[in-house]
Protein backbone atom coordinates (compact mmCIF):
# COMPACT_ATOMS: atom_id res chain seq x y z
CA UNK A 1 0.00 0.00 0.00
CA UNK A 2 2.87 2.43 1.07
CA UNK A 3 4.75 1.30 -2.27
CA UNK A 4 1.74 2.97 -4.61
CA UNK A 5 1.93 5.66 -2.82
CA UNK A 6 5.59 6.51 -2.71
CA UNK A 7 5.62 5.67 -6.55
CA UNK A 8 2.55 8.11 -7.40
CA UNK A 9 4.04 10.61 -5.13
CA UNK A 10 7.30 10.36 -6.71
CA UNK A 11 5.51 10.50 -10.10
CA UNK A 12 4.07 13.38 -9.33
CA UNK A 13 7.45 15.09 -8.63
CA UNK A 14 8.90 13.81 -11.78
CA UNK A 15 5.75 15.67 -13.48
CA UNK A 16 6.51 18.66 -11.50
CA UNK A 17 10.22 18.85 -12.42
CA UNK A 18 9.50 18.22 -16.12
CA UNK A 19 6.57 20.92 -16.24
CA UNK A 20 9.64 23.30 -14.76
CA UNK A 21 11.95 22.25 -16.83
CA UNK A 22 10.29 22.48 -20.15
CA UNK A 23 9.11 26.03 -19.30
CA UNK A 24 12.05 26.57 -18.26
CA UNK A 25 13.18 25.85 -21.81
CA UNK A 26 10.30 27.72 -23.40
CA UNK A 27 11.09 30.99 -21.07
CA UNK A 28 14.33 31.02 -22.73
CA UNK A 29 12.97 30.60 -26.56
CA UNK A 30 11.04 33.61 -25.12
CA UNK A 31 10.50 35.37 -28.45
CA UNK A 32 10.45 32.75 -31.43
CA UNK A 33 10.12 34.60 -34.39
CA UNK A 34 10.99 34.92 -38.21
CA UNK A 35 12.40 37.83 -39.92
CA UNK A 36 11.09 39.99 -42.75
CA UNK A 37 13.35 37.95 -45.22
CA UNK A 38 12.49 34.38 -43.77
CA UNK A 39 8.69 34.97 -44.39
CA UNK A 40 9.29 36.19 -47.65
CA UNK A 41 11.55 33.14 -48.26
CA UNK A 42 8.77 31.23 -47.06
CA UNK A 43 6.33 32.13 -49.40
CA UNK A 44 3.87 32.68 -46.39
CA UNK A 45 3.08 34.99 -43.59
CA UNK A 46 1.15 33.69 -40.79
CA UNK A 47 -1.07 36.39 -39.03
CA UNK A 48 -3.57 35.53 -36.47
CA UNK A 49 -7.21 37.38 -36.56
CA UNK A 50 -10.57 36.64 -35.37
CA UNK A 51 -12.79 34.45 -36.58
CA UNK A 52 -16.00 34.89 -34.95
CA UNK A 53 -15.38 39.19 -34.51
CA UNK A 54 -17.50 40.33 -37.02
CA UNK A 55 -17.20 42.57 -38.78
CA UNK A 56 -13.49 42.99 -37.67
CA UNK A 57 -12.76 39.37 -38.19
CA UNK A 58 -14.57 36.59 -39.07
CA UNK A 59 -15.45 33.34 -41.52
CA UNK A 60 -18.63 34.47 -43.54
CA UNK A 61 -20.69 31.23 -45.15
CA UNK A 62 -18.47 30.24 -47.99
CA UNK A 63 -15.59 29.74 -45.32
CA UNK A 64 -13.67 32.94 -46.17
CA UNK A 65 -11.95 34.85 -43.56
CA UNK A 66 -13.25 38.50 -43.91
CA UNK A 67 -13.54 41.92 -41.81
CA UNK A 68 -11.11 44.98 -41.28
CA UNK A 69 -8.69 43.23 -39.69
CA UNK A 70 -8.41 41.00 -42.78
CA UNK A 71 -8.75 43.63 -45.40
CA UNK A 72 -5.76 44.76 -44.28
CA UNK A 73 -3.91 41.45 -43.15
CA UNK A 74 -4.60 40.32 -47.41
CA UNK A 75 -2.86 43.78 -48.33
CA UNK A 76 0.28 43.00 -46.15
CA UNK A 77 0.61 39.36 -47.77
CA UNK A 78 -0.04 41.40 -51.19
CA UNK A 79 2.69 43.60 -50.53
CA UNK A 80 5.20 41.13 -49.29
CA UNK A 81 4.27 39.26 -52.09
CA UNK A 82 3.66 36.07 -50.12
CA UNK A 83 0.61 34.45 -49.46
CA UNK A 84 -1.91 34.45 -46.24
CA UNK A 85 -2.09 31.90 -44.12
CA UNK A 86 -5.12 32.66 -41.51
CA UNK A 87 -5.29 31.86 -37.87
CA UNK A 88 -7.76 32.11 -36.44
CA UNK A 89 -7.05 33.05 -32.38
CA UNK A 90 -9.13 33.79 -28.95
CA UNK A 91 -9.04 36.72 -26.94
CA UNK A 92 -6.65 35.16 -24.35
CA UNK A 93 -4.22 33.59 -26.23
CA UNK A 94 -2.93 36.71 -28.74
CA UNK A 95 0.56 37.02 -27.15
CA UNK A 96 1.06 33.41 -26.71
CA UNK A 97 0.75 32.78 -30.20
CA UNK A 98 3.36 35.75 -30.82
CA UNK A 99 5.60 34.34 -28.51
CA UNK A 100 5.72 31.11 -29.58
CA UNK A 101 6.36 31.63 -33.04
CA UNK A 102 2.92 30.28 -34.28
CA UNK A 103 2.15 33.55 -35.65
CA UNK A 104 4.54 36.52 -37.45
CA UNK A 105 1.61 39.51 -36.78
CA UNK A 106 -1.69 39.28 -34.62
CA UNK A 107 -3.73 41.67 -36.40
CA UNK A 108 -6.65 40.64 -34.09
CA UNK A 109 -8.15 43.95 -33.36
CA UNK A 110 -5.81 44.18 -30.44
CA UNK A 111 -5.52 47.16 -28.56
CA UNK A 112 -2.30 48.71 -27.40
CA UNK A 113 -2.00 48.52 -23.44
CA UNK A 114 0.85 49.50 -21.72
CA UNK A 115 0.71 45.56 -19.89
CA UNK A 116 0.83 44.15 -23.66
CA UNK A 117 3.40 46.24 -24.84
CA UNK A 118 5.86 44.79 -22.03
CA UNK A 119 5.03 41.25 -23.87
CA UNK A 120 4.64 42.48 -27.78
CA UNK A 121 5.83 44.89 -30.02
CA UNK A 122 3.12 47.35 -31.38
CA UNK A 123 3.45 48.92 -34.90
CA UNK A 124 1.70 52.02 -35.28
CA UNK A 125 -2.02 52.19 -35.11
CA UNK A 126 -5.01 51.85 -37.60
CA UNK A 127 -8.23 52.08 -35.57
CA UNK A 128 -9.15 54.10 -32.63
CA UNK A 129 -11.59 52.24 -29.62
CA UNK A 130 -13.05 52.57 -26.61
CA UNK A 131 -15.14 50.55 -24.28
CA UNK A 132 -18.45 49.87 -24.20
CA UNK A 133 -21.49 47.99 -22.78
CA UNK A 134 -24.72 46.71 -24.26
CA UNK A 135 -27.73 45.92 -22.84
CA UNK A 136 -31.24 44.74 -23.45
CA UNK A 137 -33.58 47.77 -24.55
CA UNK A 138 -35.84 46.65 -21.88
CA UNK A 139 -33.08 47.14 -18.87
CA UNK A 140 -30.85 49.43 -19.87
CA UNK A 141 -27.67 49.81 -18.13
CA UNK A 142 -26.44 53.75 -18.68
CA UNK A 143 -24.07 54.00 -16.25
CA UNK A 144 -22.02 51.35 -13.97
CA UNK A 145 -24.26 52.38 -11.04
CA UNK A 146 -27.02 50.65 -12.67
CA UNK A 147 -25.35 47.33 -12.20
CA UNK A 148 -26.86 45.74 -9.02
CA UNK A 149 -24.87 43.97 -6.37
CA UNK A 150 -25.77 40.53 -7.87
CA UNK A 151 -25.72 41.40 -11.52
CA UNK A 152 -23.24 40.08 -13.67
CA UNK A 153 -21.69 42.00 -16.49
CA UNK A 154 -20.53 39.31 -19.52
CA UNK A 155 -16.98 40.32 -20.55
CA UNK A 156 -14.98 37.99 -22.65
CA UNK A 157 -11.56 36.27 -20.57
CA UNK A 158 -8.37 38.37 -21.99
CA UNK A 159 -9.65 41.83 -23.75
CA UNK A 160 -9.37 45.07 -22.35
CA UNK A 161 -12.99 45.33 -21.04
CA UNK A 162 -12.05 42.74 -18.62
CA UNK A 163 -8.84 44.03 -16.85
CA UNK A 164 -10.60 47.55 -16.88
CA UNK A 165 -13.02 46.58 -15.18
CA UNK A 166 -11.36 44.15 -12.74
CA UNK A 167 -8.74 46.94 -11.98
CA UNK A 168 -11.73 49.53 -11.52
CA UNK A 169 -14.79 48.35 -10.60
CA UNK A 170 -13.92 45.47 -8.68
CA UNK A 171 -16.92 44.78 -7.09
CA UNK A 172 -18.85 44.26 -10.58
CA UNK A 173 -19.07 40.61 -10.96
CA UNK A 174 -18.28 39.33 -14.06
CA UNK A 175 -19.39 36.33 -16.35
CA UNK A 176 -16.22 35.50 -18.33
CA UNK A 177 -16.43 34.13 -21.74
CA UNK A 178 -13.74 32.86 -24.00
CA UNK A 179 -15.25 33.38 -27.33
CA UNK A 180 -17.19 36.28 -28.94
CA UNK A 181 -19.74 33.64 -30.20
CA UNK A 182 -20.18 32.19 -26.80
CA UNK A 183 -20.66 36.11 -25.21
CA UNK A 184 -22.89 37.04 -27.69
CA UNK A 185 -25.19 33.91 -26.90
CA UNK A 186 -24.99 34.54 -23.56
CA UNK A 187 -26.33 37.73 -23.59
CA UNK A 188 -28.82 36.99 -25.77
CA UNK A 189 -30.13 34.43 -23.23
CA UNK A 190 -29.87 37.05 -20.69
CA UNK A 191 -27.49 35.25 -18.57
CA UNK A 192 -25.59 38.89 -17.87
CA UNK A 193 -27.32 41.62 -17.53
CA UNK A 194 -24.86 43.58 -19.83
CA UNK A 195 -21.72 43.35 -22.29
CA UNK A 196 -18.75 45.06 -21.80
CA UNK A 197 -16.24 45.03 -24.60
CA UNK A 198 -14.80 46.92 -27.18
CA UNK A 199 -17.18 50.36 -28.32
CA UNK A 200 -16.96 48.78 -31.53
CA UNK A 201 -17.47 45.34 -30.85
CA UNK A 202 -21.02 46.22 -29.01
CA UNK A 203 -21.92 48.84 -31.27
CA UNK A 204 -22.07 46.33 -33.90
CA UNK A 205 -23.89 43.86 -31.53
CA UNK A 206 -26.81 46.03 -30.86
CA UNK A 207 -27.12 47.28 -34.76
CA UNK A 208 -27.49 43.24 -35.50
CA UNK A 209 -29.48 42.54 -32.64
CA UNK A 210 -32.69 44.43 -32.15
CA UNK A 211 -34.15 44.63 -28.56
CA UNK A 212 -30.17 45.40 -27.48
CA UNK A 213 -29.05 49.22 -27.40
CA UNK A 214 -25.78 50.65 -26.01
CA UNK A 215 -26.22 52.21 -22.90
CA UNK A 216 -22.61 52.86 -22.42
CA UNK A 217 -21.08 54.40 -25.42
CA UNK A 218 -17.73 54.75 -23.91
CA UNK A 219 -16.03 53.72 -21.02
CA UNK A 220 -12.35 54.64 -19.54
CA UNK A 221 -10.08 55.73 -21.89
CA UNK A 222 -9.62 56.31 -25.28
CA UNK A 223 -7.04 53.52 -26.98
CA UNK A 224 -5.84 52.60 -30.28
CA UNK A 225 -5.91 49.25 -32.65
CA UNK A 226 -2.87 48.05 -33.91
CA UNK A 227 -0.77 45.26 -35.44
CA UNK A 228 1.55 43.53 -32.92
CA UNK A 229 4.74 41.55 -33.44
CA UNK A 230 7.16 39.19 -31.54
CA UNK A 231 9.10 41.40 -29.41
CA UNK A 232 12.54 42.16 -30.80
CA UNK A 233 11.18 41.48 -34.49
CA UNK A 234 12.48 44.49 -35.80
CA UNK A 235 12.65 43.44 -39.46
CA UNK A 236 9.34 42.89 -39.79
CA UNK A 237 7.98 45.49 -37.11
CA UNK A 238 9.73 48.22 -39.24
CA UNK A 239 8.23 47.08 -42.65
CA UNK A 240 4.92 47.39 -40.88
CA UNK A 241 5.51 50.65 -39.98
CA UNK A 242 6.81 51.92 -43.33
CA UNK A 243 3.96 50.05 -44.56
CA UNK A 244 1.11 51.71 -42.99
CA UNK A 245 2.91 55.22 -43.41
CA UNK A 246 2.28 54.74 -47.30
CA UNK A 247 -1.38 53.26 -46.76
CA UNK A 248 -2.03 56.63 -45.41
CA UNK A 249 -0.85 58.25 -48.75
CA UNK A 250 -3.77 56.05 -50.48
CA UNK A 251 -6.10 56.40 -47.44
CA UNK A 252 -6.29 52.60 -47.63
CA UNK A 253 -8.16 52.20 -44.31
CA UNK A 254 -10.49 54.62 -45.44
CA UNK A 255 -11.25 52.38 -48.30
CA UNK A 256 -11.29 49.39 -45.84
CA UNK A 257 -13.53 50.87 -43.81
CA UNK A 258 -15.87 51.57 -46.71
CA UNK A 259 -15.14 48.08 -48.17
CA UNK A 260 -16.37 45.99 -44.92
CA UNK A 261 -17.26 48.45 -41.66
CA UNK A 262 -19.91 50.68 -43.38
CA UNK A 263 -22.62 48.10 -43.65
CA UNK A 264 -22.39 48.18 -39.72
CA UNK A 265 -21.50 51.49 -38.70
CA UNK A 266 -22.97 53.85 -41.39
CA UNK A 267 -20.71 56.44 -42.18
CA UNK A 268 -21.40 58.26 -39.29
CA UNK A 269 -18.47 56.46 -37.44
CA UNK A 270 -15.63 56.46 -40.17
CA UNK A 271 -13.04 59.11 -39.16
CA UNK A 272 -13.95 58.60 -35.40
CA UNK A 273 -12.98 55.02 -35.79
CA UNK A 274 -10.31 54.68 -38.54
CA UNK A 275 -6.62 55.99 -37.62
CA UNK A 276 -4.76 56.64 -41.44
CA UNK A 277 -1.17 56.22 -41.66
CA UNK A 278 -0.45 55.80 -38.00
CA UNK A 279 -1.53 59.02 -36.70
CA UNK A 280 -4.58 59.45 -34.11
CA UNK A 281 -5.96 62.25 -35.14
CA UNK A 282 -6.90 63.44 -31.61
CA UNK A 283 -10.23 64.58 -32.64
CA UNK A 284 -12.37 63.24 -35.23
CA UNK A 285 -16.35 64.30 -36.04
CA UNK A 286 -18.68 62.94 -34.12
CA UNK A 287 -19.36 64.21 -31.14
CA UNK A 288 -18.94 60.84 -28.94
CA UNK A 289 -15.43 60.57 -30.79
CA UNK A 290 -12.78 59.29 -28.50
CA UNK A 291 -11.08 62.62 -28.48
CA UNK A 292 -7.92 62.30 -26.09
CA UNK A 293 -5.30 60.40 -26.44
CA UNK A 294 -4.61 59.55 -22.78
CA UNK A 295 -2.49 56.85 -20.79
CA UNK A 296 -3.00 53.63 -22.76
CA UNK A 297 -4.38 51.67 -19.90
CA UNK A 298 -8.33 50.11 -20.00
CA UNK B 1 9.37 32.66 -12.27
CA UNK B 2 8.09 35.87 -10.83
CA UNK B 3 6.53 34.48 -7.23
CA UNK B 4 5.30 37.72 -6.61
CA UNK B 5 3.05 36.90 -8.94
CA UNK B 6 2.17 33.20 -8.33
CA UNK B 7 1.54 34.30 -4.76
CA UNK B 8 -1.01 37.05 -6.12
CA UNK B 9 -2.48 34.32 -7.77
CA UNK B 10 -2.66 31.42 -5.39
CA UNK B 11 -6.20 32.83 -3.88
CA UNK B 12 -7.82 32.63 -7.23
CA UNK B 13 -6.24 29.13 -7.99
CA UNK B 14 -7.61 27.80 -4.56
CA UNK B 15 -11.43 29.52 -5.53
CA UNK B 16 -11.20 27.82 -9.05
CA UNK B 17 -9.58 24.41 -7.22
CA UNK B 18 -12.97 24.67 -4.97
CA UNK B 19 -15.37 25.35 -7.66
CA UNK B 20 -13.87 22.37 -9.68
CA UNK B 21 -13.91 20.19 -6.82
CA UNK B 22 -17.37 20.95 -5.45
CA UNK B 23 -18.84 20.56 -9.21
CA UNK B 24 -16.69 17.94 -10.07
CA UNK B 25 -17.76 15.39 -7.41
CA UNK B 26 -21.72 16.36 -7.37
CA UNK B 27 -20.81 15.00 -10.99
CA UNK B 28 -19.22 12.11 -9.90
CA UNK B 29 -22.32 11.34 -7.32
CA UNK B 30 -24.78 11.75 -10.16
CA UNK B 31 -22.99 9.42 -12.57
CA UNK B 32 -22.14 6.99 -10.23
CA UNK B 33 -25.85 6.61 -9.32
CA UNK B 34 -27.06 6.60 -13.25
CA UNK B 35 -24.05 3.81 -13.75
CA UNK B 36 -25.54 1.86 -11.19
CA UNK B 37 -29.21 2.26 -12.61
CA UNK B 38 -28.36 1.81 -16.21
CA UNK B 39 -25.82 -1.28 -15.77
CA UNK B 40 -28.36 -2.99 -13.32
CA UNK B 41 -31.33 -1.92 -15.84
CA UNK B 42 -28.96 -3.57 -18.78
CA UNK B 43 -27.67 -6.80 -16.71
CA UNK B 44 -31.14 -7.69 -15.61
CA UNK B 45 -32.85 -6.80 -19.56
CA UNK B 46 -35.97 -4.71 -18.23
CA UNK B 47 -38.14 -4.68 -21.38
CA UNK B 48 -38.72 -1.09 -22.80
CA UNK B 49 -36.29 0.41 -20.07
CA UNK B 50 -33.47 -1.34 -21.36
CA UNK B 51 -33.30 0.20 -24.77
CA UNK B 52 -33.66 3.76 -23.33
CA UNK B 53 -30.87 3.21 -21.16
CA UNK B 54 -29.25 2.05 -24.35
CA UNK B 55 -29.86 4.99 -26.41
CA UNK B 56 -28.84 7.35 -23.51
CA UNK B 57 -25.22 5.59 -23.42
CA UNK B 58 -24.88 6.01 -26.70
CA UNK B 59 -25.95 9.51 -27.01
CA UNK B 60 -23.48 10.91 -24.48
CA UNK B 61 -20.63 8.37 -24.97
CA UNK B 62 -20.42 9.09 -28.42
CA UNK B 63 -20.51 13.18 -28.05
CA UNK B 64 -17.83 15.81 -26.24
CA UNK B 65 -18.84 17.31 -23.16
CA UNK B 66 -17.92 20.37 -24.63
CA UNK B 67 -20.83 20.03 -26.93
CA UNK B 68 -23.49 18.80 -23.99
CA UNK B 69 -22.42 21.91 -22.15
CA UNK B 70 -23.07 23.96 -24.99
CA UNK B 71 -26.15 22.24 -25.75
CA UNK B 72 -27.26 22.82 -21.85
CA UNK B 73 -26.38 26.14 -21.43
CA UNK B 74 -26.97 27.66 -24.70
CA UNK B 75 -29.36 26.21 -26.71
CA UNK B 76 -31.86 24.69 -23.44
CA UNK B 77 -32.85 28.42 -23.17
CA UNK B 78 -34.37 29.25 -26.26
CA UNK B 79 -37.00 26.75 -25.44
CA UNK B 80 -37.25 28.29 -21.54
CA UNK B 81 -35.28 25.87 -20.39
CA UNK B 82 -32.73 28.07 -17.74
CA UNK B 83 -30.35 26.22 -15.88
CA UNK B 84 -27.23 28.11 -13.60
CA UNK B 85 -23.71 27.66 -15.03
CA UNK B 86 -23.34 25.42 -12.02
CA UNK B 87 -26.55 22.82 -12.55
CA UNK B 88 -25.39 22.50 -16.37
CA UNK B 89 -21.58 21.76 -15.38
CA UNK B 90 -23.36 18.73 -12.89
CA UNK B 91 -25.54 17.80 -15.13
CA UNK B 92 -23.07 17.62 -18.39
CA UNK B 93 -20.29 16.10 -16.09
CA UNK B 94 -23.09 13.54 -14.42
CA UNK B 95 -24.32 12.66 -17.96
CA UNK B 96 -21.41 12.15 -19.91
CA UNK B 97 -19.69 10.08 -17.11
CA UNK B 98 -22.95 8.06 -16.11
CA UNK B 99 -22.68 6.82 -19.46
CA UNK B 100 -18.88 5.49 -18.70
CA UNK B 101 -20.43 4.21 -15.42
CA UNK B 102 -22.49 2.14 -16.59
CA UNK B 103 -20.23 0.52 -19.27
CA UNK B 104 -17.88 -0.08 -16.63
CA UNK B 105 -20.30 -1.71 -14.03
CA UNK B 106 -22.04 -3.94 -16.70
CA UNK B 107 -18.53 -5.17 -17.71
CA UNK B 108 -18.28 -5.94 -14.31
CA UNK B 109 -21.38 -7.44 -13.80
CA UNK B 110 -20.42 -10.06 -17.22
CA UNK B 111 -17.41 -11.17 -15.80
CA UNK B 112 -18.86 -13.12 -13.52
CA UNK B 113 -19.31 -16.66 -14.70
CA UNK B 114 -22.95 -17.59 -15.81
CA UNK B 115 -22.22 -20.76 -13.76
CA UNK B 116 -22.47 -19.09 -10.88
CA UNK B 117 -25.85 -17.76 -11.26
CA UNK B 118 -26.75 -21.82 -11.97
CA UNK B 119 -25.01 -22.78 -9.11
CA UNK B 120 -27.08 -20.18 -6.76
CA UNK B 121 -30.36 -20.68 -8.83
CA UNK B 122 -29.62 -24.73 -8.08
CA UNK B 123 -29.33 -23.96 -4.20
CA UNK B 124 -32.79 -22.49 -4.22
CA UNK B 125 -31.94 -18.72 -4.43
CA UNK B 126 -34.62 -16.33 -6.02
CA UNK B 127 -33.00 -14.23 -9.35
CA UNK B 128 -32.71 -11.28 -6.60
CA UNK B 129 -30.71 -12.59 -4.14
CA UNK B 130 -28.27 -14.33 -6.52
CA UNK B 131 -27.99 -10.69 -7.79
CA UNK B 132 -27.72 -9.00 -4.94
CA UNK B 133 -25.27 -11.48 -2.71
CA UNK B 134 -23.88 -13.58 -5.65
CA UNK B 135 -23.23 -11.45 -8.71
CA UNK B 136 -23.04 -7.68 -7.18
CA UNK B 137 -20.39 -7.78 -5.02
CA UNK B 138 -17.86 -9.19 -7.47
CA UNK B 139 -19.13 -7.20 -10.01
CA UNK B 140 -18.44 -4.04 -7.79
CA UNK B 141 -15.13 -5.57 -6.69
CA UNK B 142 -14.07 -5.98 -9.88
CA UNK B 143 -15.26 -2.59 -11.26
CA UNK B 144 -13.20 -0.60 -9.03
CA UNK B 145 -9.90 0.55 -11.48
CA UNK B 146 -12.16 1.39 -14.22
CA UNK B 147 -14.74 3.01 -12.17
CA UNK B 148 -11.58 5.19 -10.12
CA UNK B 149 -10.39 5.85 -13.51
CA UNK B 150 -13.54 7.29 -14.83
CA UNK B 151 -13.87 9.37 -11.54
CA UNK B 152 -10.23 11.13 -12.87
CA UNK B 153 -11.49 11.26 -16.18
CA UNK B 154 -14.48 13.15 -14.80
CA UNK B 155 -12.61 15.05 -13.33
CA UNK B 156 -10.28 16.32 -15.80
CA UNK B 157 -13.14 16.68 -18.20
CA UNK B 158 -14.03 19.97 -16.09
CA UNK B 159 -11.60 21.89 -18.08
CA UNK B 160 -14.10 22.95 -20.61
CA UNK B 161 -16.22 24.59 -18.14
CA UNK B 162 -14.83 28.22 -19.42
CA UNK B 163 -17.70 27.66 -22.17
CA UNK B 164 -20.45 28.02 -19.62
CA UNK B 165 -18.63 30.62 -17.85
CA UNK B 166 -17.52 28.87 -14.94
CA UNK B 167 -13.75 29.60 -13.38
CA UNK B 168 -12.57 26.12 -13.17
CA UNK B 169 -8.46 25.21 -12.99
CA UNK B 170 -8.08 25.61 -16.91
CA UNK B 171 -9.89 29.01 -17.50
CA UNK B 172 -8.67 30.35 -14.32
CA UNK B 173 -5.34 29.97 -15.84
CA UNK B 174 -6.14 31.32 -19.09
CA UNK B 175 -7.87 34.17 -18.06
CA UNK B 176 -4.67 35.34 -15.79
CA UNK B 177 -2.40 34.96 -18.69
CA UNK B 178 -4.65 36.84 -21.18
CA UNK B 179 -4.66 39.65 -18.47
CA UNK B 180 -0.80 39.26 -17.58
CA UNK B 181 0.55 37.23 -19.06
CA UNK B 182 2.71 35.61 -17.34
CA UNK B 183 2.39 32.39 -18.80
CA UNK B 184 5.20 30.30 -17.46
CA UNK B 185 3.58 31.07 -13.78
CA UNK B 186 0.04 30.54 -14.58
CA UNK B 187 0.85 27.50 -16.45
CA UNK B 188 3.10 26.01 -13.82
CA UNK B 189 0.41 26.67 -10.98
CA UNK B 190 -2.58 24.54 -13.40
CA UNK B 191 -0.27 22.01 -13.35
CA UNK B 192 0.44 21.85 -9.43
CA UNK B 193 -2.93 22.48 -8.66
CA UNK B 194 -4.30 19.54 -10.91
CA UNK B 195 -2.03 17.52 -8.94
CA UNK B 196 -3.54 18.46 -5.68
CA UNK B 197 -6.78 17.68 -7.17
CA UNK B 198 -6.19 14.58 -8.71
CA UNK B 199 -3.47 12.61 -6.65
CA UNK B 200 -5.28 12.24 -3.96
CA UNK B 201 -7.93 10.56 -5.62
CA UNK B 202 -5.96 8.01 -7.73
CA UNK B 203 -3.83 6.48 -4.29
CA UNK B 204 -7.18 6.63 -2.79
CA UNK B 205 -8.55 4.05 -5.87
CA UNK B 206 -5.65 2.00 -5.06
CA UNK B 207 -5.97 1.78 -1.68
CA UNK B 208 -9.17 0.98 -2.01
CA UNK B 209 -8.84 -1.53 -5.15
CA UNK B 210 -6.58 -3.07 -2.38
CA UNK B 211 -8.82 -3.36 0.12
CA UNK B 212 -11.86 -4.77 -2.32
CA UNK B 213 -9.58 -7.55 -4.09
CA UNK B 214 -8.54 -8.52 -0.41
CA UNK B 215 -12.12 -9.15 0.32
CA UNK B 216 -12.68 -10.81 -2.99
CA UNK B 217 -9.69 -12.98 -3.25
CA UNK B 218 -8.33 -13.19 0.47
CA UNK B 219 -4.73 -12.03 1.79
Amino acid sequence: MKKAVIRRAAAAVMILALTLALSVAAYASDGEYRTLDEIKDSGVINIGVFSDKSPFGYVDENGDYQGYDVYFANRIGEDLGVEVNFVSTEAASRIEYLQTGKVDIILANFTVTEERAEEVDFALPYMNVSLGVVSPEDAVIESLDDVGEDDQVIVISGTTAETYLTKNEPDIKLQKYDAYAEAKTALENGNGVAWANDNTEVMAFAIENPGFVVGIPTLGSADTIAPAVTKGNDTLLDWLNEEIKSLGEEEFFHADYEATLLDTYGADYEETLVVEGGLVAGAGETADAPVETAKAGG
Amino acid sequence: MDFEAIRSYLPLYWDALGLTVRIGWQGVALALALGVLCAVTLHLRLPVLRRLVAGYIELFRNTPLLVQLFFLYFALPKIGLRMSPAVCGVLGLGLLCGAYMAETIRSGLESIPPIQTESAQSLGMTRMQVFCHVILPQAVSRSVPGLVANVIFLLKETSVFSTVSLMDLMFTAKDLIGMYAKTMECLTLLVVFYLIMLLPVSVLGSLLERRLRHAEFGP
